[in-house]
C-alpha cells in the first residue's frame, strides 16, 4: 500500500502528514540558527566549561549563564540503534523502514538522530560517523549521521 | 519510613484489555469498593482518597482534581484528596504522599486509585501520544523516535554490551506469558506465547517485534494502605512496607548516569541494595522478584540490579524458565505490562497490587507457596527512574 492509498484508507489530512518540528527556547535557538548554517553546535559554559546537550536556560552543573556556542567537529560515534519497521506516527511512515540512533559525539555530548546513508544491516555499534544536514523546511534543518566511507 | 510502619490491607482490581464502553469511571469506582470490602472496612473509615493520573488526560483528571472520587464512592468521613503524576513511577510517588498523610495522623485509611481507558483514543491520537510522551519534543521527536524506538534503542545497546541473545530478550515475554496465563485480569491471559512465535511477530524496531512491544490496555486497580497498628487490627494478613530505594535518572536516554547501556543494571544495583538494608533482608530471602521493565529488554536490566545474578546474565536466568512459574526466582507473577497489558501509569500499581494478593495468599491459580517476601520496582519516562520496594506479610 503506498502513502496516498494509506492516506484515504485512515482520512488522514495532508496536515496529519507533516513531520513534528523541533520548537525552540529561548536558550536553544541558536543550535537551531546553526544548523540551519550546517553547522552543529553545542552550549558550553565558560565558567566551569561544563557542554549542555541538550541546552538548558543556564549552566547545569554551576547555575552561570556566560556561556558560548561551540562548534562540532561533526565527528561521532554509534552508540547504540533501532531500526524502525512499524507502528511510528503517519508522517514518518514514507520513511520506513529508518534509524534512530544515539550516537556519541567526538565534543562529548551524546546525541538522538537518524543515520542516513546506510545499509542497516551493516550497522555496528562502535562505528565513526559524520554529521550530515537534512533541510526538513525553509525554517528547520536537522543534523543526522551517515557512516564515515573508509 | 521506618521499616513495617505503614500495611496494606485490600486490593480490586479489573480485567485488563480492550474494553471501550466500561468508563475510567466506572473503573475507578468499582475497584476502589472491591478494595474497600477486600480491606475489610467500613468506607467511612476512610480519611484520604489519591487518584493516579489518567493518560492522556481528559474529564477524569480533571474530576480527580474536583475531587468527584469521594463523593461517588460515598466517603462521607474523607478529609484529604489528591493526585500524583510521575508516569509510570506514579505508583511509587502516590503511596509515598499516602505514608506522609498518615503519618501526619490526618488520616486513620488511605484509598489510592488507578484508572485508565486508552481505547477511548483513536490509534493514532495513541501513537501521537506515545511518540511525544517518551522522547524529548525538540531534540528527538523531530527524529521520528517513538517509545518502540528508545526500547528497542536500549535493548540493542545492551544486547551488544552484554552478550545478551535476541533469544533470550524474547524468553521474557515468554515467562512473562506463562504468568498472564494464570491471571484472571491479563489482557493475554487466553493467548499462549511461544519463543517462535515472539521471535516471529512483525518487526516493530529491530530488534523488538510487536510480541516484545507492551500493547496498551484499559484497567485498574486500588488499595487500601494504612499504619501497622491499625492493620493489626483489622486485617488477618496485612502486607508490610520494609524497605524503599529509589534515584533519578535522566529526562533523555542520551543523559543517563549509566553511560553504557550494559551498565544501567549495575547503576541500579545499590538503589535495590538501599531497599534490601533498610528491610533488613537480601536478595536470597525474595520469594517474588516483581519487576516492571515495560519491554523485555528494560526487565532484564532490572533483573541485573537485583543480586540473583551477574548484573549483564539475567537473560540465561529467564532462558533456562527460572522467572517462570515454578522456577527459583519468579518474576513478574502478573504478566507484567508484556502479559497483563500496559495501561499507563497503571502498570506499577498492578505489579504492586499483585505482590500484595500474592503476600496475601489470594493470587490465585499465580500463587507463589508460603511467599513472605518479595521485592518490587516501577519507574517512569524514558526510563527516568527506578524505586525499589521490598515487602513481607510479617516485619522480619
Amino acid at each position: 500500500m503506498n502513502i496516498d492509498e494509506i492516506k484515504e484508507l485512515l482520512g488522514l489530512t495532508d496536515e496529519d502528514m507533516k513531520k513534528p518540528l523541533p520548537k525552540p527556547t529561548k536558550w536553544s535557538q541558536p543550535y537551531w540558527d546553526a544548523a540551519k548554517k550546517h553547522k552543529l553546535v553545542f552550549k558550553k559554559c565558560t565558567k566551569c566549561g561544563h557542554i549542555d546537550h541538550p541546552p538548558y536556560l543556564y549552566c547545569t552543573e554551576c547555575h552561570v549563564d556566560d556561556h558560548e556556542w561551540i562548534e562540532s567537529s561533526g565527528k561521532g560515534v554509534l552508540n547504540a540503534y533501532a531500526v524502525n519497521h512499524f507502528g511510528v506516527p503517519f508522517p514518518f511512515w514514507p520513511d520506513l523502514p529508518y534509524v534512530t540512533a544515539m550516537v556519541d559525539v567526538e565534543e562529548g555530548p551524546r546525541m538522538i538522530t537518524n543515520i542516513v546513508e546506510c545499509d542497516p544491516e551493516e550497522l555496528k555499534n562502535g562505528m565513526e560517523l559524520e554529521v550530515v544536514f537534512q533541510e526538513r523546511t525553509s525554517e528547520f534543518t536537522l543534523p543526522q549521521f551517515r557512516p564515515v566511507k573508509k | 519510613m521506618s521499616k513495617g510502619e505503614f500495611a496494606v490491607i485490600g486490593t480490586g482490581e479489573v480485567p485488563c484489555g480492550n474494553y471501550p464502553d466500561r468508563t475510567e469511571f466506572e473503573i475507578a469506582y468499582s475497584v476502589s469498593r472491591m478494595a474497600i470490602q477486600d480491606a475489610g472496612i467500613d468506607k467511612s473509615q476512610i480519611g484520604a482518597v489519591l487518584g493516579a493520573a489518567h493518560i492522556m488526560g481528559g474529564e477524569y483528571n480533571t474530576e480527580v482534581v474536583f475531587g468527584r472520587l469521594p463523593e461517588a464512592i460515598g466517603l462521607r468521613n474523607c478529609q484529604v484528596t489528591g493526585q500524583t503524576v510521575s508516569g509510570g513511577a506514579s505508583s511509587h510517588s502516590i503511596r509515598r504522599t499516602a505514608e506522609g498523610i498518615l503519618r501526619a495522623g490526618e488520616a486513620e485509611y488511605v484509598l489510592i486509585v488507578h484508572s485508565q481507558r486508552f481505547s477511548q483514543f483513536s490509534m493514532n491520537e495513541q501513537a501521537q501520544y506515545f511518540a511525544v510522551a517518551g522522547s524529548d519534543l525538540e531534540f528527538e521527536v523531530p527524529y521520528g523516535m517513538t517509545y518502540n524506538a528508545l526500547a528497542a534503542m536500549v535493548t540493542q545497546g545492551y544486547m551488544t554490551q552484554t552478550g545478551t541473545t535476541v533469544e533470550q530478550v524474547a524468553s521474557v515475554v515468554v515467562a512473562c506469558n506463562r504468568w498472564a496465563r494464570l491471571q484472571e485480569n491479563a489482557m493475554f491471559r487466553d493467548k499462549e506465547l511461544t519463543l517462535e512465535r515472539v521471535l516471529g511477530g512483525r518487526m516493530v524496531a529491530y530488534p523488538l517485534t510487536a510480541y516484545m512491544c507492551n500493547v496498551l490496555a484499559d484497567g485498574g486497580s486500588a488499595y487500601v494502605m494504612t499504619t501497622a497498628e491499625n492493620a493489626r487490627k483489622v486485617c488477618d494478613k496485612p502486607v508490610y512496607i520494609l524497605g524503599e530505594g529509589s534515584d533519578y535518572s535522566h529526562r533523555s536516554i542520551i543523559k543517563s548516569k549509566a553511560r553504557n547501556l550494559s551498565d544501567m543494571g549495575k547503576y541500579l544495583a545499590p538503589v535495590a541494595q538501599k531497599a534490601y538494608d533498610e528491610a533488613g533482608l537480601g536478595p536470597s530471602d525474595m520469594d517474588i522478584y516483581e519487576v516492571y521493565g515495560s519491554y523485555p529488554g528494560v526487565n532484564l536490566i532490572v533483573m541485573d540490579a537485583l543480586g540473583i545474578c551477574e548484573p549483564g546474565r539475567s537473560g540465561a536466568l529467564v532462558e533456562a524458565g527460572e522467572t517462570s512459574p515454578g522456577g527459583k526466582y519468579p518474576c513478574s507473577t502478573n504478566g507484567e505490562s508484556l502479559g497483563m497489558g500496559h495501561t499507563g501509569t497503571g502498570c506499577g500499581f498492578a505489579i504492586f497490587v499483585e505482590g500484595v494478593r500474592q503476600l496475601q495468599g489470594k493470587a490465585g491459580r499465580a500463587q507463589v507457596p508460603n511467599a513472605r517476601f518479595l521485592i518490587e520496582n516501577c519507574g517512569g519516562g524514558a526510563f527516568m527512574d527506578c524505586h525499589f520496594t521490598i515487602m513481607g506479610n510479617e516485619i522480619p
